[in-house]
């Protein structure tokens, strides 16, 4: 595998958002996992070694991220780009490298984070709106537009676990786009919900993207990214393969599935 | 600081906990006053009638007792899980974990404050007259506070790395639970161990809980010591040991 210079052709003056140097991140995979006291009394009592394979997420990554660009990270299953994306968000912790993210981040890792199904819907807004780091004024003034997209404006005091399961996705989506951010995480949570809903998301990316918003999107699904995304890298194995226009970059992806079906 | 930072945060997972634990059932907040009541009933009923304890108003004696302990026990069980019972909270988006651990033992501080909120009454009605001492209420019951915090720091942290922590600790209160004056007079204790006996911070607090709202006199400064050196002793030695396992929590849960 070769490595890539992460400097790319974009100007050296702008203001990077996000820059990522040299990160690496190992997973120890333990063959027998002690997640007790009693495990462990017992595995010294007995003297048995505590062995794990090491699983190396990510290898030496390193790119930068202008404001306002819409970056894509494309790879297969297990290429580390969920892993990459968490440590974006800071919910992993790199094992070495750097990584720098500006300004307010919103994590759109999954939908509905901390929804409790036995609160009202409004009562969910307020306690997802929170998470999402907004205050209570700011919660006060959009409840009413939240409703209005999610079209559930008759749901309000309705509890969660009475939701349909695309209702559930409305209100998440409707209330986590309602932080002001000036990063977004995305992963593959747009892939849910019917062709309306998807519809209505790309819609509110695009605006995203047209507000100079800076996004990062996580996907295995070439054509959303070609349609999202002026960059992209492709991770695999851990590391970038290659870095550039999406174009090129999903050329590169689909060269290499194609090698990776002859193998079998 | 994470904790003024976050204020908002805290604000919507406490009361959430709350609208949770108190709309699940019709009773509600009746429920969680009716089980420490029962339980002084009983008590009270089995050592005023078989080992006839000479204990000044004795069914409040035990109420207060089984009331603050129930902070400590429910507290430090709540707060236990609010690591590895919100794993999308820890995996999902990134929130300073204290957060969560906090809120927790804010609710049960909550919960508690009620609880004795509803002893008050009783008092009354069983011929204990307040005095001024009861001001003194808001400053124990922090100090509880502090050290429950502190507790659930540790045990939050070591519960995502060991998962039948939860079995040890429940077995560990129930041994403290006899281990400090609540159901018993502290007139029971033996002289010689005495003075181990009293360095428990829990010992400490049960005194002073009653002293300000059953015999109306002031808590001594040595029991206010050591409680808040043992306060601050939990809430350092949780800080730290939850700071150095935290950045892993993400992998684990």
């Amino acid at each position: 595998m070769f490595k890539l210079n992460p400097k790319t052709d974009i100007d050296n003056e702008s203001e990077y958002m996000i820059e990522v140097s040299n990160v690496s991140k190992r997973f120890k995979i333990p063959h027998e996992k002690r997640t007790t006291v009693y495990d462990n009394i017992i595995g010294k009592i007995t003297g048995s070694s505590y062995s794990y394979e090491v699983f190396e997420a990510l290898r030496d990554v390193s790119f930068k991220i202008k404001k306002g660009e819409t970056f894509g990270i494309i790879g297969e299953n297990g290429s580390g780009k969920s892993t990459l994306l968490k440590i974006l968000a800071g919910v992993l912790v790199p094992d070495s490298g750097n990584v720098k993210v500006k300004g307010k981040v919103a994590p759109f890792l999954e939908l509905g984070v901390g929804f409790q199904p036995e609160l009202t819907a409004v009562e969910n807004v307020y306690l997802y709106g929170a998470i999402m780091g907004m205050n209570r004024k700011e919660m006060d003034d959009n409840l009413d537009s939240i409703f209005k997209f999610a079209e559930l404006e008759r749901f309000r005091d309705a509890k969660l676990k009475n939701f349909s399961s695309g209702m559930y996705m409305r209100l998440a989506f409707a209330t986590a786009i309602s932080t002001d951010p000036d990063v977004l995480l995305i992963d593959e949570v747009l892939a849910v919900g019917d062709e309306a809903f998807q519809k209505k998301c790309h819609d509110k990316m695009d605006e995203y993207r047209q507000n100079g918003k800076t996004i990062v999107f996580v996907s295995h699904a070439a054509e959303s990214v070609t349609k999202l995304c002026k960059m992209s890298i492709l991770l695999h194995n851990g590391g970038i393969v290659s870095l550039g226009l999406t174009e090129k970059i999903i050329a590169d992806y689909h060269y290499q599935m194609l090698e990776k079906g002859r193998d079998i | 600081m994470y904790l003024f930072e976050y204020s908002e945060l805290i604000k919507n997972l406490v009361a959430s906990d709350l609208k949770v634990k108190y709309q699940s059932s019709v009773l509600g907040f009746a429920w969680s006053m009716l089980n420490p009541l029962l339980m002084m009933l009983v008590l009270y009923a089995v050592f005023n009638n078989i080992f006839r304890f000479e204990q000044e108003h004795f069914a409040l004696y035990l109420l207060i007792g089984i009331i603050a302990w129930r902070f400590l026990a429910n507290g430090t069980m709540a707060a236990m899980s609010s690591i590895v019972g919100k794993p999308s909270l820890v995996t999902k988006i990134f929130i300073p974990r204290e957060v969560l651990t906090f809120s927790m033992a804010m609710s049960a501080f909550i919960s508690s404050i009620l609880e004795f909120a509803v002893l008050i009454p009783l008092l009354l009605i069983l011929g204990v007259s307040l005095s001024f001492t009861i001001l003194l209420f808001p400053v124990i019951h922090i100090l509880f506070f502090v050290m429950v915090y502190g507790l659930s720091l540790v045990l939050a942290s070591l519960y995502v790395y060991y998962r039948d922590l939860n079995q040890i600790w429940d077995i560990l209160l129930q041994v403290g639970f006899y281990l400090a004056p609540i159901i018993y007079p502290l007139s029971l204790v033996p002289e010689k161990y005495m003075f181990y006996y009293m360095l428990n911070p829990i010992t400490r607090l049960m005194v002073m809980y009653r002293d300000i709202l059953l015999y109306s006199t002031i808590p001594s400064a040595l029991d206010f010591l050591i409680v808040v050196v043992c306060g601050l002793l939990f809430l350092i030695i949780g800080t730290m040991i939850f700071r150095k396992l935290s950045p892993g929590f993400a992998e684990e849960v």
